[in-house]
């Protein structure tokens, strides 16, 4: 800091306490003044306290005072007329972005925000919106979401755009911490993680380093965890020390040495110690890479044993059994250790035994890769091993876990639906579109009888090329979504959505070419709601529809909502299956291509992705609730029966969360009178 | 509050928000004349409103005179310099008193003030109007030839002004004949003044019947930069000339009432050139300083006196005794950035941690590139200080001038 001569001459700088003293005094000062002012001029009034309090926060013991100040400062109307105003409805993982912002105000008011709902847990504030259960709820995974800042010092992009502001958010989370105790953080945390993992995606890096930082959080002394953080052995082991063989994470090669004094009952302790972890978190340790490399010299006895495959799996494993070899040789790396569980669960599911997947897939051992490629590949995912082993590892994910597939930060959901739809449901298609996208750099569809080729198409729905993918994403979506958006202009002028024409020809000849919609899309008001549902019935409900199980993926658009139950925007989803659950209740299983599906919608809908009959990476719903969220659904055509004869009531509740949600600013006049006559009568 | 009907009703012309709300916690009742984008704002928030686009004056303009005449509001109060014209013209109508329009019109065009105000005996600097480029080159050798330079002597600079503009919009200082080519056609017609070598300072005088109520002296640090008040006792000491001064204006431009705002040079010798004066609350939130260190609020104080039916003593009452009621000096620095590049706003940590730093008004950067300024441009936002010792406080206003808040 350099110190002007003339203008400190006089004073010399205070002590901190001082320092905090003199700070209050004009925090006091400029909560006062917006306190006192009118609701059109406390926006004025604002920078000041924000600007105030950054201040104070920036100093030792800064985060307690303006925690004693909370119940002022929001009664003094910090929080009006912005989403921290209504602090029941707040979000826990905006928090990051918010902190991260290089706007400090931004900052500063999400930090004074988790600030007074630290006062509102301990009991200190009563707040009329949120209680103390949850807010304490709310801060534990706002802290869990955010561990970097407890434990991690700022990274050069923080550094360049925060600069000194880069230190608050890492001041507020120590003092959070401290005031909550670092054992709710992490028992939160590992909830959070085991959730996640439920869904098996097929990005894990995220959820790596969350474990990372659990495994740095028991490992230091001055952390004491006290009882919490038990549930965090099988992750962290999962990945660090899964067997008895390499227990402290001894390091690749000391491992490696290791296998190779081992016997035939040594190396089956070892096999089945990774598969079982492999199968029970959904991670896979480098050392199984180790193990797997080492064992195809062995016995496919033990290969199979160490990739955990049941009696179909093994059956299909000595089937294609050069080919497997091959895959493993060719994908199976300590840096792409997730090619196992991917190669696992595609042996299992018996694709192989369809007749061009096998061929495919040697097809896909052999590929060239073009040179752009090869560039996204190690751009996004590093250069520890060669794209093609990348990519390699990407295709056997993909085909493995096809509900894992998530669009990442990116508005290309129906390209995600798309990939997931075809590993699912076509999976050499799948592998001839990797094919060209990987080799040609180009992809052509066709669109009515039309060829579509994605180097012709100008733009996409994504505005920049998405990063943040899975390694078969990032090759194929950039191409996908440039052809969905052509398909759109294509339909410019027709009347109507243009998902009754895109969908079909985009996704494959299974998705319906019936069609409904229950918006009217030139006002954006509810269209003809009641016939929508009971069609939607009939064609899906197996009460209505002569318990005819779904057969093939179907594309359906719905309308999400926050937990307020608030509109947020359309969405694609498919749907799978519509089951019985556990509990006997009729519930839809679809997949959601946003990266978590477990989301509250508001109004009591919440999406569930484990617990009642979901398999991996499938989202649930009750019937019903599904169904008051739906807006365009496909059909058969030629299979259109009767409108489904549901009861007006079972009808009626599924209107109710319509209107209380989504649908609150969309109905039509003529609707709203009836319901009144109704209500009336 | 409370509004109490037998005092003045206030029509508050052009849009702020700080002077509604000083009108909201004043006990008159008040109305705001603004254009029609203000209109659902004021709706939500319960604000009157008068809905009125201020052009040029036109065969329309008698229209908003009588709305308000017949709503009863007795007198308008311009917020802004675009504002002045309004008020001299409502106000003829609604004080019934045709001289008040012709004085705004006076207030509002540079050159004409400086010629009444030569007539009425007050010193000026060498002013003329320029229309073209041509006149600009002529008038800068003039200027410099009255001043005995030799040819290849550095130049004295002449400083350009837009006729009706506030401040220091479209103020550029010019010194050799090649910067005359920098200046835009559209910019024209303009105002040429010699530059005084000097200590150039503004007052804001409070006027009620005549006489002045209330006087402040605002210290410029730096010209555009920079300002404090009460000013230092170095420029304090010349009070009652700059009060014989002001008196004389007064006098010249025949105003009764209302807030004044002229802007002087004092030179080396201890005479005063007037520069100009204006017809409405400054820029530079001076008003936010005053209340800082007095404690009342500024735009009130312009409304109780314009109110026709103000006291002398509501006046007296109101008004605290100059520099002696001040505890302590306020002043605010305009922030420019000073690298072409900038990606993020940083207050320097010796600023934030000086002991009379208050608060700043500074936003993040919008662009990357900053824009090279023209004339004298408009600053990023201001930095407020308050503290015990008015030289500090200078040194350290000037200070700021040599440290980055965007980097």
């Amino acid at each position: 800091m350099t110190e002007h001569p003339e203008t400190n001459s006089a004073t010399q700088p205070p002590p901190d306490g001082d320092k905090l003293t003199g700070l209050l005094v004009k925090l006091d000062e400029a909560i006062q003044l917006l306190d006192a002012a009118r609701d059109f001029a406390k926006p004025g009034k604002l920078g000041r306290v924000l600007d105030t309090a950054r201040r104070v926060m920036m100093q030792p013991g800064g985060c307690a005072a303006m925690e004693a100040r909370a119940e002022a400062l929001e009664t003094a109307g910090l929080f009006l007329g912005s989403d921290w105003a209504t602090p029941q409805y707040l979000v826990p993982s905006l928090t990051t972005h918010a902190l991260k912002s290089a706007d400090p105000n931004s900052v500063v008011i999400e930090s004074l925000s988790e600030l007074r709902l630290l006062a509102v847990a301990m009991g200190d504030y009563r707040h009329p919106m949120i209680s103390a259960e949850q807010a304490h709820h709310y801060l534990t995974q706002a802290m869990a979401l955010n561990l970097w800042l407890l434990f991690g010092a700022p990274s050069e992009a923080e550094r360049e755009t925060q600069g000194r502001l880069a230190q608050l958010p890492r001041l507020l989370f120590q003092h959070l911490a401290e005031r909550i105790g670092y054992e709710h953080i992490i028992d939160q945390l590992i909830d959070e993680i085991w959730r996640i993992l439920r869904q098996r995606p097929l990005q894990v890096e995220p959820v790596k380093q969350m474990i990372t930082q659990i495994a740095i959080c028991q490992a230091n002394p001055a952390i004491d965890l006290g009882a919490s953080g038990q549930g965090a052995d099988r992750l962290v082991s999962s990945l660090f020390g899964t067997t008895q063989a390499c227990r402290e994470d001894p390091g690749i090669d000391i491992y490696r040495q290791r296998l190779e004094s081992m016997d035939q009952s040594a190396l089956q302790y070892e096999a089945s110690g990774f598969a079982r972890a492999m199968h029970d978190t959904g991670l896979v340790s480098p050392y199984h890479a180790v193990l797997m490399r080492h064992l195809l010299e062995h016995s496919d006895h033990l290969l199979a044993e160490a990739i955990g495959l049941s009696s179909t799996g093994r059956d299909c494993l000595l089937c294609y059994r050069e080919l497997v070899h091959a895959l493993i040789r060719s994908g199976v790396y300590p840096a792409t250790p997730q090619a196992i569980y991917g190669l696992a669960l595609m042996l299992e599911r018996g694709i192989l035994y369809q007749p061009p997947v096998a061929p495919a897939m040697w097809r896909q051992l052999g590929l060239t890769l073009s040179e752009w490629s090869q560039q996204r590949l190690s751009m996004a995912h590093g250069d520890a091993v060669s794209p093609r082993a990348r990519l390699l590892e990407g295709v056997l994910c993909m085909l493995g876990l096809p509900l894992g597939v998530g669009q990442g930060n990116n508005p290309t959901c129906q390209s995600a639906r798309a990939l997931s739809m075809w590993a699912y449901n076509d999976p050499d298609y799948l592998l001839q579109m990797v094919a060209w996208a990987a080799r040609d750099d180009e992809i052509v569809m066709h669109f009515e009888g039309q060829p579509i080729s994605s180097r012709e198409s100008l733009s996409g729905v994504a505005t920049e090329l998405p990063m943040d993918l899975d390694a078969v994403s990032l090759l194929v979506v950039p191409h996908l979504d440039r052809i969905y958006a052509e398909m759109g202009r294509r339909c410019i002028g027709r009347e109507g959505d243009p998902h009754r024409w895109v969908n079909p020809e985009f996704h494959g000849w299974w998705s319906g070419r019936g069609f409904r919609i229950n918006v009217d899309v030139a006002t954006g008001q509810l269209d003809g709601l009641e016939d929508f549902l009971r069609h939607f019935y009939a064609a899906y409900h197996p009460y209505y529809n002569g318990n005819q199980p779904l057969i093939h993926p179907q594309p359906a658009g719905i309308a999400v909502t926050d937990s307020a139950a608030r509109f947020i925007g359309w969405h694609a989803i498919t749907l799978l299956r519509v089951n019985l659950d556990p509990q006997d209740v009729m519930r839809v299983y679809f997949y959601n291509p946003n990266n978590d599906s477990g989301q509250d919608w508001g109004d009591e809908v919440k999406v569930s992705t484990a617990g009642n009959g979901e398999r991996f990476g499938e989202a649930s719903l009750p019937f019903e609730q599904l169904a008051s969220r739906l807006y365009i659904f496909h059909f058969d055509p030629l299979e259109r029966g009767e409108l489904a004869t549901i009861t007006q009531q079972e009808l009626d509740r599924v209107i109710g969360h319509v209107h209380r949600s989504w649908g609150a600013d969309r109905v039509p006049a003529t609707d709203l009178q009836a319901s009144q006559g109704v209500d009336g009568a | 509050m409370t509004k109490d009907p037998n005092k003045g009703y206030i029509a508050l012309l052009g849009w702020s928000l700080s002077a509604i709300e000083a009108a909201e916690n004043f006990d008159r009742r008040y109305v705001v004349v603004a254009p029609d984008w203000a209109e659902e704002y004021c709706k939500k928030h319960d604000i009157p409103y008068v809905s009125w686009n201020f052009e040029r004056l036109n065969d329309r303009s008698m229209e908003i005179a009588e709305t308000l005449n017949e709503m009863g509001v007795d007198v308008a109060i311009p917020l802004y310099e675009e504002t002045v014209e309004w008020a001299g013209a409502i106000n003829s109508l609604l004080l019934d008193n045709p001289r008040l329009y012709g004085q705004s019109l006076l207030l509002r065009d540079k050159a004409l003030m400086k010629r009444r105000a030569q007539l009425g005996g007050i010193r000026v600097g060498i002013f003329e109007e320029a229309h073209d480029k041509d006149d600009v080159v002529r008038f800068l050798k003039r200027v410099n030839q009255t001043l005995l330079k030799l040819d290849g002597d550095p130049n004295d600079p002449i400083h350009l002004k837009a006729f009706d503009k506030a401040g220091c919009l479209g103020h550029r200082v010019i010194r050799t004949p090649d910067e005359v080519d920098t200046i835009p056609d559209e910019e024209f017609p303009v105002l040429m003044e010699s530059h005084l070598d000097g200590w150039e300072f503004a007052v804001e005088a409070w006027v009620h019947d005549g006489k002045i109520v209330f006087l402040n002296i605002s210290e410029y640090v730096t010209l555009g930069y920079s300002v404090f008040v009460p000013a230092s006792p170095e420029l304090e000491q010349y009070r009652p000339q700059i009060t014989a001064q002001i008196e004389k204006l007064i006098k010249t431009f025949d105003i009764e009432f209302g807030l004044i705002h002229p802007e002087y040079f004092v030179t080396s010798d201890g005479e005063m050139y007037f520069g100009e004066v204006a017809y409405r609350p400054p820029g530079f939130k001076v008003f936010e300083l005053l209340e800082r260190v007095y404690g009342f609020n500024a735009y009130q104080a312009s409304m109780l006196v314009f109110d026709p039916k103000a006291s002398a003593e509501e006046v007296k009452a109101f008004f605290p005794k100059e520099v002696e009621d001040a505890n302590g000096y306020a002043g605010c620095f305009g922030v420019y950035p000073r690298r072409r590049v900038v990606s993020r706003l940083e207050i320097p940590e010796e600023v934030e941690d000086h002991p009379y730093f208050e608060s700043h008004e500074l936003t993040p950067p919008m662009e990357e590139t900053v824009t090279k300024r023209t004339a004298f441009g408009t600053h990023w936002g201001l930095i407020y200080f308050k503290g015990e010792d008015p030289h500090q406080l200078r040194d350290l206003l000037k200070h700021q001038e040599d440290l980055d808040f965007y980097v």
